[in-house]
């Protein structure tokens, strides 16, 4: 394997003064692109100064490419312009659609995973791809629904999309266990099924049961949790599977802890990598 | 997925009397929205505890949001001649 694995966190503004204050124990920060679209040159040249001081890659949460419709245009253009301004090391997106019918869902949603929706994906990456310079790693979405029309399960159709866009999949292995645990499927055989030859980019993060009114417990993917143990397991399980680098980014979105906190939350991380690669060298 | 069926999703999931009509009688409902036929039948075995707290989740979000958006709100207005 050429490269080493790496470990980073999600640039945050209510982190960036601890992420800057330990750039010795952060390996890359990973911005989200959606919050300088529209920004100004003097924004966009701080950012990509940023990405001097420390590997820098881009996501995007809101073009929403599994779609029927083809991707807004004027959202394209203005995070490719982002893409371009700050040169990110790659960048990413989901395979979710975001609106319908001109409803904001503002929120990811799973679709239906079946054929027809791949064809909406492969035109919209391909579109994403030569307006941004670059293809966008796609990542499994968390879901508190079992997508309604769905003829196959979730590995055969995140495969299925990573081989028909020929993108690399960004693994997110909290939505991975979240799906998993929500509608009773076993995350570490699902895993096994994913094209892992083409993952190089990796999430972690927390999340919540929440209830509904029957009494039934789903998990939430809310960012604003410790990684649970169950999650690290799965890196562990990654890292003796992947054949590439892999560059690990943990999202945290509210209910900061302090920065120690996070950065013991990255060595565990590296200490399942580490775990994992042992196994696979053995 | 046709755009048919991600506008009707869309609207289920954001639309609290949408919602309450197709739980009540989900294949007249599908079928009032225009689906196709393959849709309306998925849609007639939707995983309702889902439906009930994606929808909870995205109306959390769009609280969120809108809380958070107040003040750029504000200073808009106010930069406004």
């Amino acid at each position: 394997m050429v490269g080493r694995d790496r470990v980073g966190l999600g640039w945050r503004p209510e982190l960036a003064a601890g992420i800057l204050a330990n750039l010795d124990r952060i390996d890359l920060v990973e911005v989200i692109a959606d919050d300088y679209v529209g920004a100004g040159r003097r924004a966009l040249r701080a950012l990509r100064t940023l990405g001097i001081q420390v590997p820098l890659v881009l996501h995007g949460v809101s073009l929403g490419l599994a779609s029927a419709a083809p991707v807004d245009g004027r959202r394209l253009d203005a995070l490719a312009r982002v893409v371009g301004a700050v040169e990110p090391q790659a960048w990413s997106e989901h395979p979710a659609f975001m609106r319908g019918g001109g409803l904001e869902l503002g929120h990811l949603a799973a679709p239906p995973r079946r054929a027809a929706t791949l064809d909406g994906l492969v035109a919209n990456v391909a579109r994403a791809w030569a307006i941004a310079g670059s293809a966008p790693a796609l990542e499994n979405v968390a879901t508190l629904i079992d997508p309604p029309g769905s003829d196959c399960d979730e590995p055969a159709w995140l495969a299925d999309a990573i081989a028909f866009t020929g993108a690399e999949l960004l693994l997110d292995l909290h939505n991975l266990y979240a799906n998993a645990v929500n509608f009773g499927f076993d995350a570490r055989a699902a895993l096994a099924r994913l094209p892992l030859s083409r993952v190089r980019f990796v999430h972690l993060a927390g999340g919540a049961w929440i209830g509904a009114h029957d009494g039934e417990r789903r998990r939430l993917d809310d960012h604003r949790h410790d990684v649970p143990p169950s999650v690290f397991r799965l890196l562990t399980d990654l890292a003796a599977r992947a054949p590439h680098p892999l560059t690990v980014i943990l999202e945290r979105d509210g209910d900061y802890p302090t920065i120690e906190h996070l950065l013991a939350e990255l060595d565990r991380a590296r200490d399942a990598l580490a775990v994992g690669r042992a196994r696979a060298a053995a | 997925m046709s755009a048919a069926l991600e506008a009707y999703l869309a609207r289920l999931y954001l639309d609290t009397d949408a919602r309450r009509a197709f739980t009540a009688d989900p294949r007249a409902a599908a079928s009032r929205a225009g689906l196709q036929p393959a849709d309306i039948a998925a849609l007639e075995r939707i995983d309702r505890v889902g439906l009930e707290l994606t929808a909870r989740s995205l109306q959390a979000k769009h609280l969120s949001h809108s809380r958070r958006r107040w003040f750029p709100r504000l200073l808009a207005r106010w930069r406004r001649p």
